[in-house]
C-alpha cells in the first residue's frame, strides 16, 4: 500500500544535484524551458520554478511535476483564475506534453513583498499508477 | 534577494479533520462517472460539450478529480476534498476522471485548463487546487458558498470559540 514513494528520491549527477533547490537557473530542459517561457511572457520580477517530480515517485529528471513562484506586474487587476490562466498559456505546449501537474502562485511585486510565503506541493497519493496497480 | 518562506503542506483548522474521515456522502457519482447516459462515447460521449455541461450544472458544487472523495488518488485532488470538507460540505458531485479518458479530456477543453482537479460552483468554473486553498484562506470561499446558500462549518466553528 504505502509502497509507493511519496518521499524525495536521492538525485543523482551534479546536473540534477544543482537542481535540487530549484531557485536558481538550474535544472533539467523543462526547467529550463519554463523559466525561459515564464520570464518572456509574464517579465517576472521573482520567479522560482520547482521540480517536485521526485515526490511522485518518478525517476530522477523525470520533470513531470512542477510549482512555479512568479511575481509580476502584468498580474495586477487580476483574479487569480486569470493569473493561473496567463500561466498556463505561456506553458500550452508543454502542458500539452510532458508537464503533467502544475502548482501555481501568481503574485502582484507589492502582495509578494508583504506576503513570501509559498505553499509546498501537497503530499503524492500516487494517482493513476496506483489506479492501474489496484485494478 | 528575497527568497520564499516555503509553508509545509497543511491546511488549516487540522482538528476538523479528525472525526470525519469516512462520513459517508449523502451522493457519490464519483466512481460511476462514466456512466451517465450509459455510454461511453455513444452520440458525442461523456466528454463532450454537452455532456460536461450537464454535470457542473447538476450541483452546486462540482468536483472533477482523481479518485473519489472517500479515496483521492492525488495530492491536489485530496486538498481539494480536504478543503470543502473543513467547511461541512459533504454534499456534492464528485466524478473521478481516472475512471474516464473522455471526461478526463472533455472538462479540460471545457474550461479550457489543463488540470485536474477542477472545482464548479453553480455550473462556474472557480479554477483547481490553488485557488481553492487561496479562497479557503483568505475567506473568499466562505463568502460564495453563502451565496449558494451552504453556510460553511468554519463559521460555527468561530462561534463555538467565541462562547469558551
Amino acid at each position: 500500500n504505502a509502497a509507493l514513494s511519496c518521499s524525495p528520491s536521492p538525485m543523482r549527477g551534479p546536473l540534477l544535484a544543482a537542481a535540487g533547490g530549484a531557485m536558481g537557473g538550474a535544472g533539467g530542459p523543462l526547467a529550463r524551458t519554463i523559466r525561459a517561457k515564464l520570464t518572456a511572457a509574464l517579465q517576472p520580477t521573482h520567479l522560482e520554478v520547482r521540480d517536485d517530480s521526485p515526490r511522485h515517485g518518478g525517476p530522477p529528471g523525470a520533470e513531470t511535476h512542477f510549482g512555479v513562484l512568479v511575481v509580476s506586474g502584468r498580474f495586477a487587476g487580476l483574479p487569480p483564475l486569470q493569473r493561473h490562466r496567463l500561466v498556463h498559456e505561456a506553458l500550452r505546449a508543454e502542458l500539452a506534453g510532458p508537464l503533467h501537474a502544475l502548482q501555481v502562485t501568481a503574485r502582484t511585486p507589492e502582495q509578494w513583498q508583504s506576503d513570501p510565503r509559498v505553499p509546498s506541493a501537497p503530499p503524492c497519493l500516487g494517482g493513476s499508477k496506483r489506479e492501474q496497480r489496484r485494478g | 534577494m528575497r527568497a520564499a518562506v516555503r509553508t509545509g503542506w497543511r491546511i488549516g483548522a487540522a482538528a476538523a479533520l479528525r472525526g470525519r474521515a469516512g462520513r459517508p456522502l449523502s451522493q457519490a457519482a464519483g466512481e460511476g462517472s462514466g456512466a451517465e447516459g450509459g455510454s461511453g462515447g455513444s452520440g458525442g460521449g461523456s466528454g463532450s460539450r454537452e455532456a460536461v455541461e450537464r454535470l457542473v450544472r447538476e450541483h452546486p458544487v462540482v468536483v472533477f478529480m482523481k479518485g473519489s472523495p472517500a479515496q483521492p488518488l492525488c495530492g491536489f485532488s485530496n486538498a481539494v476534498v480536504q478543503i470543502l470538507r473543513l467547511h461541512g460540505v459533504e454534499d456534492y458531485r464528485a466524478h473521478d476522471v481516472l475512471q474516464d479518458p473522455d471526461l478526463r479530456q472533455g472538462i479540460k477543453d471545457y474550461s479550457n485548463w489543463p488540470t485536474i482537479p477542477q472545482v464548479y460552483l453553480n455550473g462556474e468554473f472557480v479554477g483547481g487546487c490553488d485557488i481553492l486553498l487561496q479562497m479557503h484562506q483568505n475567506g473568499d470561499l466562505v463568502e460564495e458558498l453563502k451565496k449558494l446558500g451552504i453556510r460553511s462549518a468554519l463559521l460555527d466553528a468561530e462561534k463555538d470559540q467565541e462562547k469558551k
